[in-house]
């Protein structure tokens, strides 16, 4: 399949790459550009949420994206919310309060939160199981998500 | 309490979580490599059918295609199994479920692989499969395998059956069955082998026995052991479905076929197909009782789906069998268990290993007990509980575990009063229910249980553990570092696991079966028992004081005038004339000599339980049939606290997990395939959570582990289903004796049986 460039901004700064047009996000960031942050856990479904980015804001899925509907768009990872030193609060707050196991699932999740918390930087309880709900975690049984989101809320509170 | 604890007790961070948030621990799948090539693999269509030919012609001529490859290429062992080797690597002649390996085709893109897997042609001619264990017993059912369908069964029992029934005023009777519930860890299998120039190949594996894989791979390509290299990369949850081969042995092989390296990743749906399940059973369960609740007997028969091949399905019967009386005292049992082969996906080991099946049973039949003789759930409990020194009728006598057992249900009645004072919303109706779990720790009496951890005392002062077991993501690796911090009297910080290698690791055996903490650290107190003495042979020589004249404490050497000298300078100073301070040491699993097989009914009796309970209020919309469990509140014994934030973790993980056993897993067969994909298969989201959730930890001590600690891997997703289904019938009188329970179930909608 004849390849296409593709321009857009990822974690901050423009980057143009050619791929084949039919290749997910996903597969780019993880092959081509060797940011294996976001993972493959439900074979490109969109059930998991493990491969999950930020596009123009909003939490999606990097499986269910082809690489040229990210023509002129933002998106973030997880490599690009975390500070050359140190680590995002939310990062912080899912390592203190217990919220990682395995960590398959982490970096979807945080990114999860970061969009939600983004809209909602006081959300209710329902809201943060609702903003979680598209990451499956087989290891925690969200709890500590949970309490994470309300450490990272905390945080905010007391700046 | 007047302990002081510097590490054990506490809710360190884990070290790993760090790399894990950002991004950057890498799994199998995101190991950088030079010159990949990548594997994929051709599975069988068909639940049953018999190979008539392999065409890989067309497959050979794609560009970039480097090898296409059948059972008949492997040059040694073509089969693999944990317990019975009947498992092909590569399928010949016969496939035996859906999703079973026949071709590996390895190729210089995964386009390419993908491309030529395509252009593979094989010749099925279908045979009847047979997919239930009751009918595969049957004498007309296709036969898997030569020797029939039974894989192993097992008849035990403890007094008279009979005489207790006829003591009885009062049976319960019911047939339960259980569905095929995924491991559901979020990493997919992923192997990645490297031929090294040198002859000898090195494999990457996601894998709770990396050593077993070491001698799977070995067999396989008939080379030596030593020329195989297992190395553990970060492990994305395994609970069990890791413990088998498979992968390992398919990339190692792609890998020495092409002398390059290769690397596999099965998909979602491969992983559904053909990776190890919980096993689905039917537990046909009759219970006696007097008519003041106490139990007189118990009689069940297990008929449980293997799958095609053995796996761990014999070894799962045995917990299977030997939690048939759950947590109370039965004079009279009888147990029969059949592991039945079927052309089902496969199943074998899972977090609980049998001991979940066995518990739905039981449990339910308390709580219908209960209703008999007019007790509430904690007095029927109450009344037929363990008690230390009780024998249960494997002959395995309870130690003093079993007082956690009277504080559980202390706790529960108190949390059984909390929950019913909870209003219930108009037009639902909401009810309470209590379950309580035992579940065994070890691989059992007569099979090798022991495991092998190394230290060594870095020049710079820090620990390094050669951990001989992986951590499959629940923390195995701070606890560790916690119980040598601990032992050594030095910073938590101070300490440091590595990731396994078997070119430098000792064997720490198999990550499983609730023993972790236990045995890894009861072999860590005392390497580092070791190590000091080993320090201070050091300190000796450089000091010429005899070592037996000096001390350690906290980091520091302790010579005979009270002075102290910091244990780094003589590890630094050792180094420089290449002395490395190391101590390797072996815990075995503490067997009492009455558990060998001539004493005992039962071939591998596990003796040391975990106890543990759930209470659970439901809140049921009789018109829709929907449950929603409001409240749960886990209480359980983990002997002693290593890492709070651990311990706590895998509870929480193992009650969602539970509740999903209980409410909406099942891999149903659908059509010509079974459920594949997490669309249909549900695992629960943070929605599903109940809204109000506590932990509640005793701390009963095992005095034969490391600073009191037991496991805690495996118990927390036992209680729940029973005690899901105990809240429902309280709240609508309707007892399901099939999981999941579903809204069609509740109204009494469901077609199937």
């Amino acid at each position: 399949m004849k390849e296409i460039k593709v321009e857009f901004t990822l974690n901050g700064e423009k980057i143009a790459l050619q791929s084949e047009p039919n290749r997910t996000l996903l597969d780019v960031l993880r092959q081509d550009l060797g940011l294996t942050g976001a993972k493959d856990a439900c074979g490109g479904e969109g059930e998991c949420g493990a491969c999950t980015v930020i596009i123009n804001g909003r939490p999606v899925n990097s499986c269910l994206v082809f690489i040229g509907q990210v023509e002129g768009q933002q998106v973030t990872t997880i490599e690009g919310i975390t500070p050359q030193e140190g680590y995002h609060p939310i990062q912080k707050a899912f390592v203190e309060a217990g919220a990682v196991q395995c960590g398959y699932c982490t970096p979807g999740a945080v990114l999860a939160t970061k969009a939600l918390l983004d809209h909602h930087p006081r959300p209710s309880d329902q809201q943060i199981r609702a903003g979680l709900s598209g990451n499956l975690c087989r290891c925690t049984g969200y709890n500590k998500m949970l309490d994470a989101v309300h450490l990272v809320v905390k945080g905010e509170q007391n700046d | 309490m007047t302990e002081n604890y510097q590490s054990i007790g506490k809710g360190v961070i884990r070290k790993d979580a760090w790399e894990k948030a950002v991004g950057k621990a890498l799994y199998t799948a995101d190991l950088p490599v030079e010159n990949l090539s990548y594997g994929v693999i051709l599975r069988s269509p068909h639940h049953h059918a018999r190979i008539l030919e392999i065409d890989t012609s067309a497959a050979v001529r794609v560009p970039g295609v480097q090898a296409v490859i059948t059972a008949e290429d492997i040059p040694g062992e073509k089969v693999f199994g944990p317990l019975i080797q009947d498992q092909p690597s590569l399928a010949w002649e016969v496939v035996r479920h859906l999703g079973e390996p026949v071709v590996l085709v390895i190729a210089r893109s995964l386009k390419a692989a993908e491309q030529a897997r395509e252009s593979v042609k094989i010749r099925y001619q279908e045979l009847e499969p047979v997919f239930d264990p009751l009918e595969a017993v049957q004498a007309d059912a296709p036969q898997l395998h030569p020797d029939g369908n039974v894989v192993s069964e097992i008849h035990v029992g403890d007094g008279d059956p009979e005489i207790g029934f006829q003591e009885a005023d009062v049976i319960v009777e019911k047939t339960f069955s259980l569905p095929r519930i995924s491991p559901g860890y979020m990493e997919p299998e992923a192997s990645l082998a490297v031929w090294e120039d040198d002859g000898t190949v090195t494999v990457w594996v996601s894998s709770q026995h990396p050593f077993t894989d070491q001698a799977a791979i070995s067999a396989a390509l008939n080379m030596p052991v030593d020329r195989v290299r297992v190395k553990g990369a970060v492990i994305g949850g395994a609970f069990g479905g890791k413990e088998d081969s498979s992968l390992a042995i398919l990339a190692a092989l792609g890998a020495w076929k092409i002398q390059g390296t290769v690397r596999l990743v099965n998909s979602r749906r491969e992983s559904f197909l053909a990776h190890p399940k919980r096993h689905p059973a039917h537990i046909h369960y009759k219970l006696g009782a007097r008519k003041d609740g106490t139990i007189t007997a118990v009689q069940a028969e297990a008929y449980m789906d293997t799958g095609a091949y053995a796996s761990y399905g014999p070894a799962v019967a045995m917990i299977l069998t030997e939690t048939m009386t759950g947590s109370y005292r039965v004079p009279h049992v009888r147990v029969d268990t059949f592991v039945v082969y079927t052309n089902s996906p496969l199943s074998g080991a899972m977090r609980g290993f049998g001991s979940p099946q066995t518990h739905f049973a039981v449990e339910s039949a308390l709580d219908m007990l209960a209703e008999k003789v007019e007790l509430d759930p904690i007095q029927i409990r109450e009344k037929n509980i363990l008690h230390p020194g009780d024998q249960i009728f494997t002959k395995v006598t309870i130690n003093d575990s079993a007082l956690a057992l009277t504080k559980c249900l202390q706790k529960g009645r108190e949390l059984v009063e909390e929950f019913r004072a909870v209003p219930t919303p108009e037009g639902k109706l909401s009810g309470v229910g209590i379950a309580l779990a035992a579940q065994s720790m070890g691989l059992g009496a007569n099979v090798p249980d022991d495991s092998s951890h190394k230290l060594e005392w870095a020049p710079d002062g820090s620990v390094l553990i050669y951990l001989g077991s992986p951590d499959l993501g629940q923390g195995l690796a701070a606890a560790a570092e916690q119980i040598t911090a601990e032992s050594l009297g030095i910073p938590f910080d101070q300490v440091r696991s590595l990731p396994l290698d078997t070119l430098v690791t000792p064997n720490g055996n198999v990550t499983c079966a609730s023993r972790m903490t236990y045995l890894v650290g009861n072999a860590l107190v005392d390497a580092s028992q070791k190590l000091i003495q080993a320090l201070l042979k050091g300190a000796g020589r450089l000091l010429d004081i005899p070592a037996d004249q000096l001390n350690y404490q906290n980091g520091m050497v302790l010579k005979p005038d009270g002075s102290e000298i910091p244990a780094v300078e003589f590890i630094s100073r050792l180094a420089e004339d290449s002395i490395t301070l190391e101590a390797e040491s072996t815990f075995s699993f503490p067997y009492p000599e009455e558990t060998t097989p001539q004493h005992l009914p039962i071939g591998m009796p596990h003796v040391l339980y975990c106890f543990g309970a759930q209470v659970v209020r439901v809140e049921v919309d009789p018109d829709l049939g929907t449950v929603e469990v409001t409240h749960l509140a886990a209480i359980h014994d983990v002997g002693k606290v290593i890492n709070r934030l651990g311990v706590e973790g895998q509870i929480e993980g193992g009650v969602a997990t539970g509740l999903g056993y209980a409410l909406s897993e099942t891999m149903l067969r659908k059509g010509e395939s079974w459920v594949d994909s997490f669309t249909e298969y549900l695992l629960p989201t943070a929605l599903d959570l109940p809204e109000n959730y506590q932990t509640i930890i005793l701390e009963v001590p095992e005095t034969s582990g490391p600073y009191g600690a037991k496991g805690v891997g495996e118990i927390p997703l036992v209680p729940t289903a029973p005690a899901v289904a105990n809240a429902l019938y309280d709240a609508i009188q309707v007892r399901i004796c099939d999981l999941p329970i579903t809204p069609e179930k509740v109204l009494g909608l469901n077609k199937v049986s």
